[in-house]
C-alpha cells in the first residue's frame, strides 16, 4: 500500500493554518538589543558574583530573557552566564537563594534548568547541579512552575 | 457536614448536568451515549439512556425552567432532548436535530440564561449560537468565527442573554456578542459595551504563560470575568483595569464556576475544588473544600523514605521504588498494598467539570464536581480547609504522589 500521502504536510493547504509565532507576543526589542542586553548582563552577573551577591546575579540574568527566533546568540550567552551562577553556588544556599526570587525569575530558572538538561556536555553543564536545582525549585515553587515551562512558547 | 460522594460508575465521568430539582443527573460516561440517574433513597440507579450520538458525549446541559437537555459530541452534532408522550403514552426522550454547521467535534455546551438560545463550542475555530426555528421544527446556528484562531475547549453565557465567554486553544479568553435579532431584544449597555451587533468581540485576553485556557465563567452580575489556562494559572478580569494573574503551585485547573460576586471554586487535576476569593484590588487562593489533612481511608504505611510531605518526595519516592525493585526485587504495588496509590482528596482522579448545585439568596452554597474517577460530588462551599496558602500548596503537593 502506498502510505506517502501520510508524510503530505496538509496545513499548507490551509489557507487560515495558526502558525507558531500568533500564539505568543513577539520581544518588542531588536535582534541586536537583546545582544547587547545580554553582554552587559554577563558584566552585571561578574561584578555581583565578585560580591557573592547570587540572588542579585540570578535575578538580573532572569529579567527580560531573550527568546524567540534570531537571537541564538544572546541565547547561548545569557545560558552560559546563568551556569556560571549554578555552578558556583553551594548546594546548602540554594533554598534560600531560590526562596528570593520573584514567581516569575522561578519560570524563568525552570526553563533554563530544562535547557541545560536537554543539551548535555555542551558548555560547564553538569547534569548534576542542574538536577539539585530542579529539586530545591521544585520544592518550594510547586509543580506548577514545570506545567509553566512546558506550555509556554516563549523559548529561552 | 461532609462532601456527599457517590460513585456512578468505573468509568470517567466526562460531563454531568443536574435536572432542575435534583432528583435526576445526566452524565456521559465517556461514551456515545447519555445516562440518566435518578435518586432512590441514597443511591443513584441508572434509569434511562438517551442514545442518538455516534461518538463521544463531550458535554451536557439541563435547562432548568423548560426541563430540557442538550448534549454536544464529537460526531460534529448537537441535540435537544424534551420529554414527549409516544404511542403508548409513555413519557420519552425524544431527540431534536440542531443544525451546527462545524467540521469539528462539538466540545462544550451550555443553555442560555433565559433558555431560548444555547451556544455549541467547538474544533472547527467556532462557537454556534443555536435558536429554535419553529416552521421546520429544528434549531438552527450562526457561527461565531472571528476571531478564533483554535478550538473552543469551554463558553459561559453572561445574565443578560446576549454576552458570550469563549476560552480557547489559541491561548486567549475572549468576550463576544452573541445577539440573535429574531430571539434577543435590544440588550442595555453593559460594563463590556454599549452596542452589541452579533460578534463584536468585547474583550480578549492571554494567559499569562502560554497556557490553553480551559474554562472560563462570568461572575453572578456579569461584570467580571474569569479564566483558568494550562499554565496552572487562573485570571480575573474587570474590563478595564489590568488583568489579574494568580499562577499556582500545583497542577492545571480544567473547570471553574463562581459562588458569590467575590469567590470562586476551581478544579482539575489536582483533584480537589480550590476556593479563590478576592475583589477588583486582588484575588488570593483561600483554601480547599476537600479535607486532605486526613487520609479518608486507612492508608497503608509506606516503607523507608517518609520525609516530608513535600513535592521533593516524589524523587525519593521514585528512588526507594527503583532502589526496592532493584536490591530486593520487591514491586512497591505487591509490597505495600492498595493504600498506596490512593489519593488524600476525595476524588480519586482529574476534576473534570464543577457546577452549581444549589444556590441561597445570590449565593451557591453547594457545588457538585464529577471527575474521571466516575465519582459525582457535592461540595458545601462554607466549608473550606483554610489553613493558610503555603501548607495549602505543600498539601497540594503530597496529594500527588501518593
Amino acid at each position: 500500500m502506498d502510505v506517502n500521502f501520510r508524510k503530505i504536510d496538509i496545513d499548507v493547504y490551509d489557507e487560515d493554518i495558526l502558525h507558531e509565532t500568533e500564539l505568543y507576543d513577539s520581544d518588542p526589542r531588536d535582534p541586536s538589543q537583546v545582544l547587547s542586553d545580554a553582554r552587559q548582563k554577563q558584566v552585571a552577573v561578574r561584578t555581583a558574583l565578585a560580591r557573592s551577591d547570587i540572588v542579585g546575579a540570578l535575578s538580573s540574568i532572569l529579567d527580560s530573557p531573550p527568546y524567540g527566533p534570531g537571537v541564538d546568540e544572546a541565547k547561548d550567552l545569557t545560558l552560559q552566564t546563568l551556569l556560571t551562577i549554578l555552578n558556583t553556588t553551594k548546594a546548602a544556599e540554594i533554598p534560600g537563594v531560590v526562596k528570593a526570587l520573584s514567581q516569575d525569575e522561578q519560570d524563568t530558572l525552570m526553563k533554563y534548568l530544562y535547557k541545560g538538561m536537554a543539551m548535555p556536555g555542551w558548555g560547564d553543564i553538569s547534569g548534576s547541579v542542574l538536577l539539585g536545582w530542579h529539586e530545591k525549585l521544585t520544592e518550594i515553587a510547586g509543580t506548577g512552575c514545570i506545567v509553566r515551562v512546558m506550555t509556554d512558547r516563549r523559548l529561552v | 457536614m461532609a462532601p456527599e460522594i457517590y460513585n456512578l460508575a468505573q468509568s470517567p465521568v466526562s460531563s454531568h448536568a443536574f435536572s432542575p430539582d435534583h432528583s435526576q443527573v445526566a452524565v456521559s460516561l465517556n461514551t456515545n451515549d447519555v445516562q440518566i440517574f435518578s435518586k432512590q433513597g441514597t443511591e443513584w440507579v441508572s434509569t434511562d439512556t438517551l442514545s442518538e450520538h455516534d461518538k463521544l458525549i463531550t458535554s451536557i446541559d439541563w435547562a432548568s425552567s423548560s426541563n430540557r437537555i442538550v448534549t454536544a459530541s464529537q460526531d460534529r452534532n448537537a441535540y435537544v432532548w424534551q420529554q414527549t408522550a409516544d404511542a403508548d403514552g409513555k413519557i420519552v426522550w425524544k431527540p431534536t436535530l440542531v443544525l451546527l454547521r462545524i467540521n469539528r467535534a462539538a466540545t462544550h455546551v451550555r443553555w442560555s440564561p433565559k433558555e431560548d438560545k444555547f451556544a455549541v463550542a467547538s474544533g472547527a475555530r467556532a462557537i454556534a449560537v443555536c435558536s429554535f426555528d419553529p416552521e421546520n421544527n429544528w434549531w438552527v446556528s450562526k457561527l461565531l468565527k472571528k476571531p478564533i484562531r483554535s478550538t473552543v475547549l469551554a463558553i459561559d453565557w453572561h445574565p443578560n442573554n446576549v454576552l458570550l465567554a469563549a476560552g480557547s486553544a489559541d491561548m486567549k479568553a475572549r468576550v463576544l456578542s452573541a445577539y440573535i435579532k429574531e430571539v434577543d431584544e435590544r440588550p442595555s449597555p453593559t460594563i463590556w459595551g454599549s452596542k452589541l451587533p452579533f460578534n463584536t468581540i468585547c474583550g480578549e485576553f492571554t494567559s499569562p504563560s502560554g497556557g490553553w485556557v480551559h474554562t472560563v465563567g462570568f461572575s453572578p452580575s456579569g461584570d467580571a470575568l474569569a479564566f483558568a489556562s494550562h499554565d496552572s494559572s487562573v485570571s480575573i478580569v474587570y474590563p478595564g483595569s489590568p488583568v489579574i494573574n494568580i499562577k499556582l503551585p500545583t497542577l492545571p485547573f480544567v473547570t471553574l464556576t463562581w459562588t458569590t460576586e467575590n469567590s470562586l471554586v476551581a478544579a482539575g487535576h489536582d483533584c480537589q475544588p480550590v476556593v479563590f476569593s478576592g475583589a477588583q484590588d486582588g484575588w488570593q487562593v483561600v483554601g480547599s473544600l476537600d479535607d486532605t489533612s486526613a487520609a479518608k481511608s486507612p492508608v497503608g504505611s509506606k516503607s523507608g523514605y517518609g520525609g516530608s510531605p513535600t513535592v521533593g518526595r516524589l524523587n525519593a519516592g521514585a528512588f526507594a521504588t527503583f532502589r526496592d525493585a532493584d536490591s530486593r526485587g520487591q514491586s512497591s504495588i505487591a509490597g505495600s498494598g492498595s493504600g498506596d496509590t490512593k489519593l488524600l482528596t476525595v476524588h480519586q482522579n482529574t476534576i473534570t467539570s464543577v457546577r452549581p448545585y444549589e444556590i441561597h439568596g445570590g449565593q451557591v452554597t453547594k457545588v457538585s464536581t464529577s471527575g474521571v474517577d466516575g465519582n459525582l460530588v457535592i461540595w458545601n462551599t462554607d466549608e473550606v480547609m483554610t489553613s493558610g496558602i503555603a501548607s495549602l500548596t505543600s498539601r497540594l503537593g503530597s496529594s500527588q504522589i501518593r
